[in-house]
Protein backbone atom coordinates (compact mmCIF):
# COMPACT_ATOMS: atom_id res chain seq x y z
CA UNK A 1 0.00 0.00 0.00
CA UNK A 2 3.01 2.35 1.12
CA UNK A 3 4.18 1.43 -2.05
CA UNK A 4 0.76 2.35 -3.82
CA UNK A 5 0.87 5.49 -2.46
CA UNK A 6 4.06 6.50 -3.14
CA UNK A 7 4.06 5.87 -7.01
CA UNK A 8 0.91 8.25 -6.80
CA UNK A 9 2.38 10.85 -5.00
CA UNK A 10 5.29 10.76 -7.09
CA UNK A 11 2.94 10.64 -10.55
CA UNK A 12 1.20 13.98 -9.36
CA UNK A 13 4.24 15.62 -8.26
CA UNK A 14 6.22 15.02 -11.85
CA UNK A 15 2.72 15.95 -13.40
CA UNK A 16 3.84 19.57 -12.83
CA UNK A 17 6.74 18.43 -15.15
CA UNK A 18 4.33 16.81 -17.30
CA UNK A 19 2.24 19.39 -17.73
CA UNK A 20 5.64 21.91 -18.43
CA UNK A 21 6.46 19.59 -21.17
CA UNK A 22 2.89 19.99 -22.50
CA UNK A 23 3.01 23.97 -22.73
CA UNK A 24 6.42 23.56 -24.34
CA UNK A 25 6.01 20.33 -26.65
CA UNK A 26 2.30 20.53 -27.59
CA UNK A 27 1.16 24.36 -26.99
CA UNK A 28 4.30 25.89 -28.88
CA UNK A 29 5.97 22.34 -30.84
CA UNK A 30 9.05 22.78 -29.23
CA UNK A 31 10.57 19.78 -27.76
CA UNK A 32 12.48 21.33 -24.81
CA UNK A 33 15.40 19.65 -23.10
CA UNK A 34 16.08 22.26 -20.70
CA UNK A 35 13.21 20.43 -18.89
CA UNK A 36 16.49 17.81 -17.79
CA UNK A 37 18.28 20.94 -16.46
CA UNK A 38 15.76 23.16 -14.66
CA UNK A 39 13.93 20.15 -13.03
CA UNK A 40 17.03 19.73 -11.53
CA UNK A 41 17.39 23.27 -10.94
CA UNK A 42 14.33 23.77 -8.97
CA UNK A 43 15.23 20.78 -6.54
CA UNK A 44 18.47 22.74 -6.26
CA UNK A 45 17.29 26.05 -5.13
CA UNK A 46 14.46 24.36 -3.08
CA UNK A 47 17.42 22.25 -1.20
CA UNK A 48 19.49 25.05 -0.42
CA UNK A 49 17.38 27.46 0.65
CA UNK A 50 15.45 24.74 2.73
CA UNK A 51 19.31 24.11 4.52
CA UNK A 52 19.83 27.49 5.00
CA UNK A 53 16.39 27.99 6.78
CA UNK A 54 14.09 29.10 4.86
CA UNK A 55 10.35 28.59 4.83
CA UNK A 56 9.56 26.11 2.15
CA UNK A 57 6.86 27.99 0.28
CA UNK A 58 9.54 30.67 -0.75
CA UNK A 59 12.14 28.16 -1.02
CA UNK A 60 9.61 26.49 -3.74
CA UNK A 61 8.38 29.57 -5.19
CA UNK A 62 12.12 30.67 -5.91
CA UNK A 63 12.48 27.07 -7.13
CA UNK A 64 9.88 28.14 -10.07
CA UNK A 65 11.37 31.70 -10.64
CA UNK A 66 14.48 29.98 -11.01
CA UNK A 67 13.21 27.38 -13.83
CA UNK A 68 11.26 30.36 -15.61
CA UNK A 69 14.62 32.14 -15.82
CA UNK A 70 16.41 29.11 -17.28
CA UNK A 71 13.60 28.51 -19.85
CA UNK A 72 13.17 32.59 -20.68
CA UNK A 73 17.17 32.00 -21.61
CA UNK A 74 16.19 28.95 -23.89
CA UNK A 75 13.85 31.24 -25.27
CA UNK A 76 16.24 33.77 -25.84
CA UNK A 77 18.94 31.79 -28.29
CA UNK A 78 16.17 30.35 -30.01
CA UNK A 79 14.47 34.02 -31.12
CA UNK A 80 16.79 36.40 -30.51
CA UNK A 81 19.97 34.43 -31.68
CA UNK A 82 18.04 32.19 -34.15
CA UNK A 83 19.54 29.04 -32.48
CA UNK A 84 17.30 25.74 -33.81
CA UNK A 85 15.01 25.42 -30.56
CA UNK A 86 15.88 21.62 -29.78
CA UNK A 87 19.96 23.11 -29.61
CA UNK A 88 18.89 25.98 -28.05
CA UNK A 89 17.70 23.51 -25.34
CA UNK A 90 20.28 21.70 -25.10
CA UNK A 91 22.57 24.44 -24.62
CA UNK A 92 20.69 25.63 -21.62
CA UNK A 93 20.58 22.02 -20.23
CA UNK A 94 24.68 21.96 -20.46
CA UNK A 95 24.82 25.56 -18.93
CA UNK A 96 22.20 24.21 -16.22
CA UNK A 97 24.33 21.08 -15.48
CA UNK A 98 27.61 23.47 -13.99
CA UNK A 99 24.98 25.96 -12.79
CA UNK A 100 23.34 23.35 -10.75
CA UNK A 101 26.62 22.11 -9.21
CA UNK A 102 27.66 25.83 -8.54
CA UNK A 103 24.18 26.50 -6.39
CA UNK A 104 24.35 22.91 -4.86
CA UNK A 105 28.07 23.25 -3.78
CA UNK A 106 28.50 19.46 -3.93
CA UNK A 107 26.39 16.77 -6.19
CA UNK A 108 23.77 15.82 -3.32
CA UNK A 109 22.23 17.27 -0.52
CA UNK A 110 19.79 15.57 1.43
CA UNK A 111 17.14 17.07 3.12
CA UNK A 112 16.30 14.80 5.81
CA UNK A 113 16.81 17.05 8.97
CA UNK A 114 15.32 20.09 6.92
CA UNK A 115 11.66 21.35 7.55
CA UNK A 116 9.78 21.17 4.06
CA UNK A 117 6.57 21.09 2.77
CA UNK A 118 6.37 17.20 2.96
CA UNK A 119 7.53 17.25 6.55
CA UNK A 120 4.79 20.06 7.29
CA UNK A 121 2.24 18.05 5.78
CA UNK A 122 2.91 14.65 7.88
CA UNK A 123 2.98 16.37 10.77
CA UNK A 124 -0.91 18.03 9.52
CA UNK A 125 -1.97 14.66 8.68
CA UNK A 126 -0.74 13.17 11.86
CA UNK A 127 -2.22 15.88 14.21
CA UNK A 128 -5.47 15.97 11.72
CA UNK A 129 -6.20 12.04 12.00
CA UNK A 130 -4.83 12.00 15.45
CA UNK A 131 -2.75 8.51 14.67
CA UNK A 132 0.44 7.84 12.89
CA UNK A 133 -1.39 5.22 10.80
CA UNK A 134 -5.37 4.15 9.88
CA UNK A 135 -7.20 2.04 8.34
CA UNK A 136 -8.50 2.47 4.40
CA UNK A 137 -10.90 -0.01 3.29
CA UNK A 138 -8.21 -2.90 5.10
CA UNK A 139 -5.42 -1.47 4.48
CA UNK A 140 -3.08 0.23 7.10
CA UNK A 141 -2.36 3.63 6.04
CA UNK A 142 0.10 6.06 7.42
CA UNK A 143 -1.44 9.86 8.02
CA UNK A 144 1.97 11.39 6.36
CA UNK A 145 1.85 9.29 3.93
CA UNK A 146 -1.81 10.28 3.14
CA UNK A 147 -1.23 13.50 3.98
CA UNK A 148 1.49 14.40 1.40
CA UNK A 149 -0.44 12.64 -1.08
CA UNK A 150 -3.44 14.99 -0.61
CA UNK A 151 -1.00 17.79 -0.75
CA UNK A 152 0.41 16.61 -4.19
CA UNK A 153 -3.02 16.05 -5.62
CA UNK A 154 -4.00 19.86 -4.34
CA UNK A 155 -0.75 20.35 -5.83
CA UNK A 156 -1.86 19.29 -8.96
CA UNK A 157 -5.28 20.24 -9.37
CA UNK A 158 -4.58 24.33 -8.12
CA UNK A 159 -2.16 24.26 -10.67
CA UNK A 160 -3.91 22.27 -13.63
CA UNK A 161 -6.52 24.58 -12.88
CA UNK A 162 -4.25 27.80 -12.90
CA UNK A 163 -2.99 26.58 -16.21
CA UNK A 164 -6.44 25.97 -18.01
CA UNK A 165 -7.69 29.53 -16.60
CA UNK A 166 -4.52 31.15 -17.84
CA UNK A 167 -5.03 29.27 -21.63
CA UNK A 168 -8.52 30.86 -22.11
CA UNK A 169 -7.26 34.45 -21.35
CA UNK A 170 -6.11 36.85 -23.92
CA UNK A 171 -2.74 36.58 -23.32
CA UNK A 172 -3.14 32.62 -22.99
CA UNK A 173 -4.77 32.37 -26.01
CA UNK A 174 -2.10 34.41 -28.18
CA UNK A 175 0.45 32.28 -26.34
CA UNK A 176 -1.67 29.17 -27.65
CA UNK A 177 -1.99 30.79 -31.33
CA UNK A 178 1.77 31.54 -31.73
CA UNK A 179 2.38 27.88 -31.32
CA UNK A 180 -0.42 26.63 -33.86
CA UNK A 181 0.01 29.62 -36.59
CA UNK A 182 2.51 32.16 -35.93
CA UNK A 183 2.17 33.85 -38.91
CA UNK A 184 -1.64 34.57 -38.23
CA UNK A 185 -1.30 35.64 -34.57
CA UNK A 186 1.66 37.88 -36.00
CA UNK A 187 -0.40 39.33 -38.41
CA UNK A 188 -2.84 40.19 -35.37
CA UNK A 189 -0.34 41.98 -33.71
CA UNK A 190 1.61 39.65 -31.42
CA UNK A 191 4.86 39.69 -30.75
CA UNK A 192 5.68 36.22 -31.36
CA UNK A 193 9.29 36.50 -30.17
CA UNK A 194 8.12 37.65 -26.71
CA UNK A 195 5.49 34.68 -26.57
CA UNK A 196 7.73 31.68 -26.91
CA UNK A 197 10.08 33.35 -24.27
CA UNK A 198 7.07 33.65 -22.23
CA UNK A 199 5.88 30.01 -23.40
CA UNK A 200 9.10 28.36 -22.44
CA UNK A 201 9.69 30.50 -19.31
CA UNK A 202 6.01 29.42 -18.12
CA UNK A 203 7.16 25.10 -18.93
CA UNK A 204 10.23 25.77 -17.60
CA UNK A 205 9.17 27.02 -14.12
CA UNK A 206 6.55 24.03 -13.80
CA UNK A 207 9.31 21.95 -14.21
CA UNK A 208 11.36 23.82 -11.48
CA UNK A 209 8.35 23.70 -9.37
CA UNK A 210 7.85 19.81 -10.13
CA UNK A 211 11.12 19.60 -8.78
CA UNK A 212 11.36 21.39 -5.89
CA UNK A 213 8.51 19.47 -5.07
CA UNK A 214 10.17 16.33 -5.65
CA UNK A 215 12.97 17.02 -3.97
CA UNK A 216 11.19 17.32 -0.80
CA UNK A 217 9.00 14.62 -1.06
CA UNK A 218 12.28 12.52 -1.89
CA UNK A 219 14.81 13.75 1.24
CA UNK A 220 17.20 15.05 -0.96
CA UNK A 221 18.45 16.60 -4.62
CA UNK A 222 20.71 15.11 -6.92
CA UNK A 223 23.06 16.54 -9.55
CA UNK A 224 21.99 13.47 -11.97
CA UNK A 225 17.96 13.96 -11.15
CA UNK A 226 17.11 15.48 -14.44
CA UNK A 227 18.52 12.64 -16.81
CA UNK A 228 15.40 11.88 -19.04
CA UNK A 229 13.32 13.70 -17.60
CA UNK A 230 11.80 15.42 -20.62
CA UNK A 231 11.19 12.05 -22.16
CA UNK A 232 9.23 11.34 -18.88
CA UNK A 233 7.01 14.34 -19.54
CA UNK A 234 6.78 13.11 -23.38
CA UNK A 235 5.33 10.11 -22.35
CA UNK A 236 2.83 11.17 -19.66
CA UNK A 237 1.35 13.83 -22.01
CA UNK A 238 1.39 11.12 -24.53
CA UNK A 239 -0.63 8.83 -22.72
CA UNK A 240 -2.59 11.21 -20.92
CA UNK A 241 -3.61 12.05 -24.80
CA UNK A 242 -4.40 8.49 -25.68
CA UNK A 243 -6.70 8.48 -21.93
CA UNK A 244 -8.81 11.59 -22.71
CA UNK A 245 -8.93 11.28 -26.17
CA UNK A 246 -10.03 14.77 -26.96
CA UNK A 247 -8.04 17.68 -28.03
CA UNK A 248 -9.55 20.60 -25.67
CA UNK A 249 -7.69 22.37 -23.85
CA UNK A 250 -9.12 21.33 -20.70
CA UNK A 251 -9.54 17.55 -21.97
CA UNK A 252 -6.06 17.35 -22.73
CA UNK A 253 -4.77 18.91 -18.72
CA UNK A 254 -6.67 16.44 -17.44
CA UNK A 255 -5.27 13.87 -19.27
CA UNK A 256 -1.72 15.33 -18.81
CA UNK A 257 -2.16 14.51 -14.97
CA UNK A 258 -4.02 11.50 -15.36
CA UNK A 259 -0.98 10.00 -18.15
CA UNK A 260 1.70 11.04 -15.49
CA UNK A 261 0.03 9.34 -12.56
CA UNK A 262 -0.89 6.21 -15.13
CA UNK A 263 2.68 6.09 -16.26
CA UNK A 264 4.30 6.53 -12.81
CA UNK A 265 1.67 3.60 -11.46
CA UNK A 266 2.79 1.27 -14.38
CA UNK A 267 6.68 2.07 -13.81
CA UNK A 268 6.11 0.85 -10.27
CA UNK A 269 4.58 -2.20 -11.20
CA UNK A 270 7.26 -3.11 -13.82
CA UNK A 271 9.71 -2.67 -10.84
CA UNK A 272 8.23 -4.72 -7.96
CA UNK A 273 7.74 -7.70 -10.93
CA UNK A 274 11.88 -7.56 -11.57
CA UNK A 275 11.94 -4.80 -13.96
CA UNK A 276 15.74 -3.65 -13.99
CA UNK A 277 15.77 0.24 -12.64
CA UNK A 278 18.57 0.51 -15.21
CA UNK A 279 16.55 -0.28 -18.17
CA UNK A 280 13.70 2.12 -16.78
CA UNK A 281 14.96 5.46 -19.35
CA UNK A 282 15.57 3.04 -22.17
CA UNK A 283 11.69 1.51 -21.88
CA UNK A 284 10.32 5.32 -21.28
CA UNK A 285 12.48 6.20 -24.37
CA UNK A 286 11.15 3.30 -26.56
CA UNK A 287 7.67 3.79 -25.04
CA UNK A 288 7.90 7.23 -26.80
CA UNK A 289 9.48 6.46 -30.22
CA UNK A 290 6.48 4.01 -30.26
CA UNK A 291 3.98 6.66 -29.32
CA UNK A 292 5.03 8.85 -31.85
CA UNK A 293 5.58 6.51 -34.89
CA UNK A 294 2.47 3.73 -34.49
CA UNK A 295 -0.23 6.21 -35.06
CA UNK A 296 1.30 7.12 -38.85
CA UNK A 297 1.90 3.68 -38.96
CA UNK A 298 -1.54 3.01 -38.35
CA UNK A 299 -2.56 5.94 -40.57
CA UNK A 300 -0.53 4.59 -43.66
CA UNK A 301 -2.22 0.83 -43.28
CA UNK A 302 -5.70 2.44 -43.25
CA UNK A 303 -4.63 4.58 -46.53
CA UNK A 304 -2.92 1.68 -48.40
CA UNK A 305 -5.41 0.71 -51.04
CA UNK A 306 -6.43 -3.04 -50.18
CA UNK A 307 -5.62 -5.66 -53.03
CA UNK A 308 -8.54 -6.15 -55.39
CA UNK A 309 -11.00 -8.94 -53.98
CA UNK B 1 -3.61 57.10 -46.33
CA UNK B 2 -0.61 54.96 -47.04
CA UNK B 3 2.62 56.59 -49.23
CA UNK B 4 5.43 54.53 -50.68
CA UNK B 5 8.37 56.34 -51.47
CA UNK B 6 11.11 54.77 -53.44
CA UNK B 7 11.38 51.20 -51.56
CA UNK B 8 13.65 48.70 -53.03
CA UNK B 9 13.97 44.91 -52.05
CA UNK B 10 16.53 42.51 -52.88
CA UNK B 11 16.26 38.76 -51.14
CA UNK B 12 19.89 36.77 -50.98
CA UNK B 13 21.69 40.01 -51.40
CA UNK B 14 25.64 38.29 -53.23
CA UNK B 15 24.53 35.16 -53.68
CA UNK B 16 23.58 33.22 -56.47
CA UNK B 17 19.87 33.44 -55.42
CA UNK B 18 19.80 37.22 -55.57
CA UNK B 19 16.49 38.81 -56.52
CA UNK B 20 16.01 42.22 -56.95
CA UNK B 21 12.23 42.06 -56.44
CA UNK B 22 11.14 45.61 -55.38
CA UNK B 23 12.83 48.04 -57.98
CA UNK B 24 12.01 51.59 -56.82
CA UNK B 25 8.12 51.80 -56.39
CA UNK B 26 6.52 54.94 -55.60
CA UNK B 27 2.73 54.58 -54.36
CA UNK B 28 0.17 56.81 -52.47
CA UNK B 29 -3.13 55.42 -51.76
CA UNK B 30 -5.33 57.73 -50.71
CA UNK B 31 -8.12 57.08 -47.58
CA UNK B 32 -10.91 54.98 -48.48
CA UNK B 33 -9.26 54.03 -52.17
CA UNK B 34 -9.84 50.21 -53.15
CA UNK B 35 -6.61 49.78 -55.52
CA UNK B 36 -6.48 46.10 -57.85
CA UNK B 37 -2.81 44.71 -58.03
CA UNK B 38 -2.32 43.01 -61.04
CA UNK B 39 1.17 41.38 -62.83
CA UNK B 40 2.88 38.16 -63.80
CA UNK B 41 4.02 36.02 -61.80
CA UNK B 42 6.89 37.06 -59.81
CA UNK B 43 6.54 40.68 -60.79
CA UNK B 44 6.69 41.66 -57.11
CA UNK B 45 2.63 42.26 -56.00
CA UNK B 46 3.24 39.53 -52.74
CA UNK B 47 6.88 41.41 -51.96
CA UNK B 48 4.79 45.31 -52.41
CA UNK B 49 2.34 43.77 -49.78
CA UNK B 50 4.68 41.53 -47.12
CA UNK B 51 6.82 45.06 -47.30
CA UNK B 52 4.11 47.22 -46.29
CA UNK B 53 3.12 44.75 -43.80
CA UNK B 54 6.56 44.63 -42.49
CA UNK B 55 7.11 40.96 -42.85
CA UNK B 56 10.72 42.67 -43.37
CA UNK B 57 12.76 45.71 -43.19
CA UNK B 58 12.80 47.46 -47.20
CA UNK B 59 16.45 48.34 -48.40
CA UNK B 60 15.67 51.86 -49.24
CA UNK B 61 13.01 54.31 -49.26
CA UNK B 62 10.02 55.03 -47.13
CA UNK B 63 6.60 53.72 -46.14
CA UNK B 64 4.10 55.75 -44.40
CA UNK B 65 0.57 54.99 -43.22
CA UNK B 66 -1.99 57.37 -41.96
CA UNK B 67 1.24 59.58 -41.26
CA UNK B 68 3.01 57.63 -39.19
CA UNK B 69 6.45 56.58 -40.56
CA UNK B 70 6.33 52.71 -40.18
CA UNK B 71 9.51 51.77 -42.39
CA UNK B 72 10.77 50.58 -39.32
CA UNK B 73 8.14 49.05 -37.56
CA UNK B 74 8.07 45.09 -37.00
CA UNK B 75 5.44 43.59 -38.86
CA UNK B 76 3.39 42.76 -35.31
CA UNK B 77 3.41 46.50 -34.61
CA UNK B 78 2.47 47.83 -37.42
CA UNK B 79 -0.62 45.14 -37.85
CA UNK B 80 -2.20 47.52 -35.28
CA UNK B 81 -2.90 49.48 -38.48
CA UNK B 82 -3.47 46.54 -40.89
CA UNK B 83 -5.70 43.90 -41.81
CA UNK B 84 -4.61 41.07 -44.00
CA UNK B 85 -5.91 38.00 -45.68
CA UNK B 86 -3.34 35.91 -47.16
CA UNK B 87 -3.52 33.54 -50.40
CA UNK B 88 -3.31 30.32 -48.64
CA UNK B 89 -6.57 29.89 -46.37
CA UNK B 90 -4.46 28.00 -43.65
CA UNK B 91 -1.92 31.24 -42.83
CA UNK B 92 -4.98 33.57 -41.39
CA UNK B 93 -6.59 31.17 -39.15
CA UNK B 94 -4.64 29.07 -36.44
CA UNK B 95 -6.52 25.54 -36.82
CA UNK B 96 -6.63 24.03 -33.81
CA UNK B 97 -8.65 26.43 -32.30
CA UNK B 98 -12.06 27.37 -32.54
CA UNK B 99 -13.74 30.26 -34.49
CA UNK B 100 -14.62 31.96 -31.46
CA UNK B 101 -10.81 31.78 -30.46
CA UNK B 102 -9.98 33.10 -33.97
CA UNK B 103 -11.95 36.71 -33.39
CA UNK B 104 -11.16 36.95 -30.17
CA UNK B 105 -7.47 37.29 -31.27
CA UNK B 106 -8.59 39.62 -34.38
CA UNK B 107 -10.85 41.25 -32.39
CA UNK B 108 -7.59 42.12 -29.62
CA UNK B 109 -5.58 43.51 -32.75
CA UNK B 110 -2.94 45.50 -31.79
CA UNK B 111 -3.93 45.83 -28.38
CA UNK B 112 -2.07 44.72 -25.24
CA UNK B 113 -3.50 40.93 -24.81
CA UNK B 114 -3.68 40.87 -20.92
CA UNK B 115 -6.00 38.35 -18.42
CA UNK B 116 -8.83 39.13 -19.34
CA UNK B 117 -10.65 36.36 -21.07
CA UNK B 118 -10.52 36.30 -24.62
CA UNK B 119 -14.16 35.15 -24.92
CA UNK B 120 -16.16 37.29 -22.92
CA UNK B 121 -20.21 37.31 -24.04
CA UNK B 122 -20.05 40.67 -25.52
CA UNK B 123 -17.78 39.58 -28.03
CA UNK B 124 -19.20 36.01 -28.28
CA UNK B 125 -22.70 37.78 -29.57
CA UNK B 126 -21.10 40.52 -32.18
CA UNK B 127 -19.72 37.41 -33.38
CA UNK B 128 -22.64 35.35 -33.71
CA UNK B 129 -24.68 38.22 -35.35
CA UNK B 130 -21.86 38.84 -37.47
CA UNK B 131 -20.76 35.14 -38.95
CA UNK B 132 -24.97 34.70 -39.26
CA UNK B 133 -24.95 37.52 -42.37
CA UNK B 134 -22.55 34.71 -44.14
CA UNK B 135 -25.16 32.56 -44.31
CA UNK B 136 -22.86 29.68 -43.93
CA UNK B 137 -24.86 28.38 -40.77
CA UNK B 138 -21.38 28.67 -39.05
CA UNK B 139 -22.69 30.87 -36.00
CA UNK B 140 -23.53 27.76 -34.48
CA UNK B 141 -20.18 26.50 -34.56
CA UNK B 142 -18.58 28.91 -33.03
CA UNK B 143 -16.55 26.30 -31.04
CA UNK B 144 -15.55 24.01 -33.81
CA UNK B 145 -11.94 24.18 -34.63
CA UNK B 146 -11.31 26.28 -37.52
CA UNK B 147 -9.49 23.85 -39.28
CA UNK B 148 -12.56 21.84 -40.03
CA UNK B 149 -13.95 24.55 -42.20
CA UNK B 150 -13.57 24.64 -45.85
CA UNK B 151 -11.11 27.04 -47.54
CA UNK B 152 -13.60 29.62 -48.34
CA UNK B 153 -15.22 29.23 -45.32
CA UNK B 154 -11.87 29.59 -43.51
CA UNK B 155 -11.19 32.72 -45.90
CA UNK B 156 -14.63 34.45 -45.59
CA UNK B 157 -13.82 34.44 -41.81
CA UNK B 158 -10.17 35.83 -42.26
CA UNK B 159 -11.78 38.30 -43.85
CA UNK B 160 -14.20 39.13 -41.27
CA UNK B 161 -11.13 38.76 -38.46
CA UNK B 162 -9.22 41.32 -40.48
CA UNK B 163 -11.58 43.83 -40.49
CA UNK B 164 -13.37 43.21 -36.94
CA UNK B 165 -11.33 46.21 -35.65
CA UNK B 166 -11.55 49.17 -38.63
CA UNK B 167 -7.97 48.30 -40.32
CA UNK B 168 -6.22 51.54 -41.96
CA UNK B 169 -5.39 49.56 -44.73
CA UNK B 170 -6.64 46.41 -45.51
CA UNK B 171 -4.23 43.47 -47.66
CA UNK B 172 -5.68 41.12 -49.58
CA UNK B 173 -3.28 38.78 -51.48
CA UNK B 174 -4.58 36.66 -54.06
CA UNK B 175 -7.05 35.45 -51.51
CA UNK B 176 -8.90 33.93 -53.78
CA UNK B 177 -6.83 32.08 -55.61
CA UNK B 178 -6.92 28.90 -53.53
CA UNK B 179 -10.64 28.42 -53.90
CA UNK B 180 -13.06 26.87 -56.01
CA UNK B 181 -14.92 29.19 -58.55
CA UNK B 182 -18.25 29.11 -56.66
CA UNK B 183 -16.23 29.66 -53.40
CA UNK B 184 -14.06 32.57 -54.77
CA UNK B 185 -17.36 34.54 -55.65
CA UNK B 186 -18.59 34.15 -52.45
CA UNK B 187 -15.39 35.73 -50.86
CA UNK B 188 -15.23 38.39 -53.42
CA UNK B 189 -19.08 39.60 -53.09
CA UNK B 190 -17.84 39.84 -49.53
CA UNK B 191 -14.72 41.57 -50.17
CA UNK B 192 -16.39 44.58 -51.40
CA UNK B 193 -19.34 44.03 -49.03
CA UNK B 194 -16.83 44.56 -46.16
CA UNK B 195 -14.97 47.50 -47.97
CA UNK B 196 -17.77 49.31 -49.04
CA UNK B 197 -19.44 49.24 -46.10
CA UNK B 198 -16.64 50.86 -43.79
CA UNK B 199 -14.91 52.34 -46.53
CA UNK B 200 -11.42 50.60 -46.28
CA UNK B 201 -8.10 51.71 -47.71
CA UNK B 202 -7.52 48.30 -49.31
CA UNK B 203 -4.79 46.87 -51.85
CA UNK B 204 -5.66 43.91 -53.04
CA UNK B 205 -3.56 41.76 -55.74
CA UNK B 206 -5.69 39.06 -58.03
CA UNK B 207 -5.06 37.25 -61.01
CA UNK B 208 -8.55 38.00 -62.38
CA UNK B 209 -9.22 40.81 -65.02
CA UNK B 210 -12.97 40.28 -64.93
CA UNK B 211 -12.13 41.36 -60.74
CA UNK B 212 -9.79 43.86 -61.79
CA UNK B 213 -12.38 45.87 -64.13
CA UNK B 214 -15.48 44.74 -62.04
CA UNK B 215 -14.24 45.90 -58.43
CA UNK B 216 -11.96 49.22 -57.00
CA UNK B 217 -11.61 52.54 -58.23
CA UNK B 218 -7.51 52.15 -59.38
CA UNK B 219 -5.55 48.83 -60.93
CA UNK B 220 -2.12 49.29 -60.99
CA UNK B 221 0.28 47.04 -62.78
CA UNK B 222 3.60 45.53 -61.40
CA UNK B 223 6.34 44.35 -63.90
CA UNK B 224 10.08 43.53 -62.65
CA UNK B 225 9.51 45.01 -59.20
CA UNK B 226 8.13 48.57 -60.64
CA UNK B 227 4.54 49.96 -61.68
CA UNK B 228 4.18 49.67 -64.75
CA UNK B 229 0.75 51.01 -65.24
CA UNK B 230 -1.31 53.01 -63.03
CA UNK B 231 -5.08 53.34 -64.21
CA UNK B 232 -7.42 55.44 -62.33
CA UNK B 233 -10.30 57.61 -62.26
CA UNK B 234 -12.46 57.47 -65.35
CA UNK B 235 -9.55 55.89 -67.52
CA UNK B 236 -10.02 52.66 -64.48
CA UNK B 237 -13.97 52.96 -64.98
CA UNK B 238 -13.74 52.58 -68.61
CA UNK B 239 -11.18 49.96 -68.73
CA UNK B 240 -12.10 46.64 -69.99
CA UNK B 241 -10.65 43.12 -69.42
CA UNK B 242 -9.61 43.10 -73.03
CA UNK B 243 -7.52 46.08 -72.85
CA UNK B 244 -5.76 44.71 -70.03
CA UNK B 245 -5.09 41.51 -71.41
CA UNK B 246 -3.55 43.51 -74.10
CA UNK B 247 -1.45 45.38 -71.49
CA UNK B 248 -0.23 42.01 -70.72
CA UNK B 249 0.31 41.43 -74.45
CA UNK B 250 2.71 43.97 -74.74
CA UNK B 251 4.67 43.51 -71.69
CA UNK B 252 5.08 40.26 -72.74
CA UNK B 253 6.26 41.44 -76.20
CA UNK B 254 8.62 44.08 -74.47
CA UNK B 255 9.86 40.87 -72.60
CA UNK B 256 10.52 38.69 -75.25
CA UNK B 257 11.93 41.40 -77.31
CA UNK B 258 14.62 42.23 -74.47
CA UNK B 259 15.04 38.23 -74.30
CA UNK B 260 16.29 38.18 -78.48
CA UNK B 261 17.88 41.02 -77.73
CA UNK B 262 20.25 40.13 -74.82
CA UNK B 263 20.74 36.63 -76.76
CA UNK B 264 21.72 38.13 -80.14
CA UNK B 265 24.27 40.33 -77.80
CA UNK B 266 25.55 37.22 -76.07
CA UNK B 267 26.09 35.55 -79.18
CA UNK B 268 27.86 38.30 -80.99
CA UNK B 269 29.92 39.18 -78.41
CA UNK B 270 30.82 36.18 -75.63
N1 LIG C 1 11.15 35.57 -49.04
C1 LIG C 1 11.73 35.53 -50.26
N2 LIG C 1 12.99 35.07 -50.40
C2 LIG C 1 13.58 35.03 -51.60
N3 LIG C 1 13.00 35.41 -52.74
C3 LIG C 1 11.73 35.88 -52.68
C4 LIG C 1 11.03 35.96 -51.44
N4 LIG C 1 9.80 36.46 -51.67
C5 LIG C 1 9.73 36.68 -53.00
N5 LIG C 1 10.89 36.35 -53.61
C6 LIG C 1 11.19 36.49 -55.03
O1 LIG C 1 10.84 37.80 -55.42
C7 LIG C 1 10.24 37.80 -56.69
C8 LIG C 1 8.85 38.41 -56.58
O2 LIG C 1 8.04 37.51 -55.88
P1 LIG C 1 6.53 37.81 -55.48
O3 LIG C 1 6.44 39.15 -54.90
O4 LIG C 1 6.06 36.68 -54.64
O5 LIG C 1 5.79 37.77 -56.90
P2 LIG C 1 4.23 37.80 -57.22
O6 LIG C 1 4.05 39.00 -58.05
O7 LIG C 1 3.97 36.55 -58.00
O8 LIG C 1 3.48 37.83 -55.95
C9 LIG C 1 10.21 36.37 -57.16
O9 LIG C 1 11.31 36.17 -58.01
C10 LIG C 1 10.36 35.58 -55.91
O10 LIG C 1 11.02 34.37 -56.15
MG1 LIG D 1 2.12 36.47 -55.05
Amino acid sequence: MTLLLGAFTIGLILSLLAMGVYVSFRIFDVPDITTDGSITLGAAIAAVLLVNGYNPLVATAAAAVGGAVAGSLTGVLHTRFKINALLSGILVMTALYSVNLHVMGRSNIPLMQARTLTSYSEKAGQWLIGANEFNLFGWRVGAGDAAVLVMALLAAIIVGYALYLFFRTNMGTAMRATGNNAQMIRALGANVERNIILGLALSNGLVALSGALLAQYQGFADAQMGIGMVVWGLASVIIGEALVGGSSLGLTIIGTILGSVLFRLLVAIALRWGLNPNDLKLITALFVFAALVLPRLMRQMKARPRSAA
Amino acid sequence: MLKISGIHKTFNPGTVNEVHALRGVDLTIEEGSFVVVLGMNGSGKSTLLNAVAGSFRVDEGSIKLDDRDVTKWPEHRRAAMIGRVFQNPFSGTAPDMSIAENFAMAASRGKTRGLGWALSKGLMDALRDRVATLKMGLEDRLDNAIGSLSGGQRQALTLLMASWIKPALLLLDEHTAALDPKSADQVIELSKEVIEKDGLTTLMVTHSMQQAVNLGDRIIMMHRGQIAHDFRGAEKKRLRAEDLLDCFEEIRRREQLDESAAAMLEQLYI
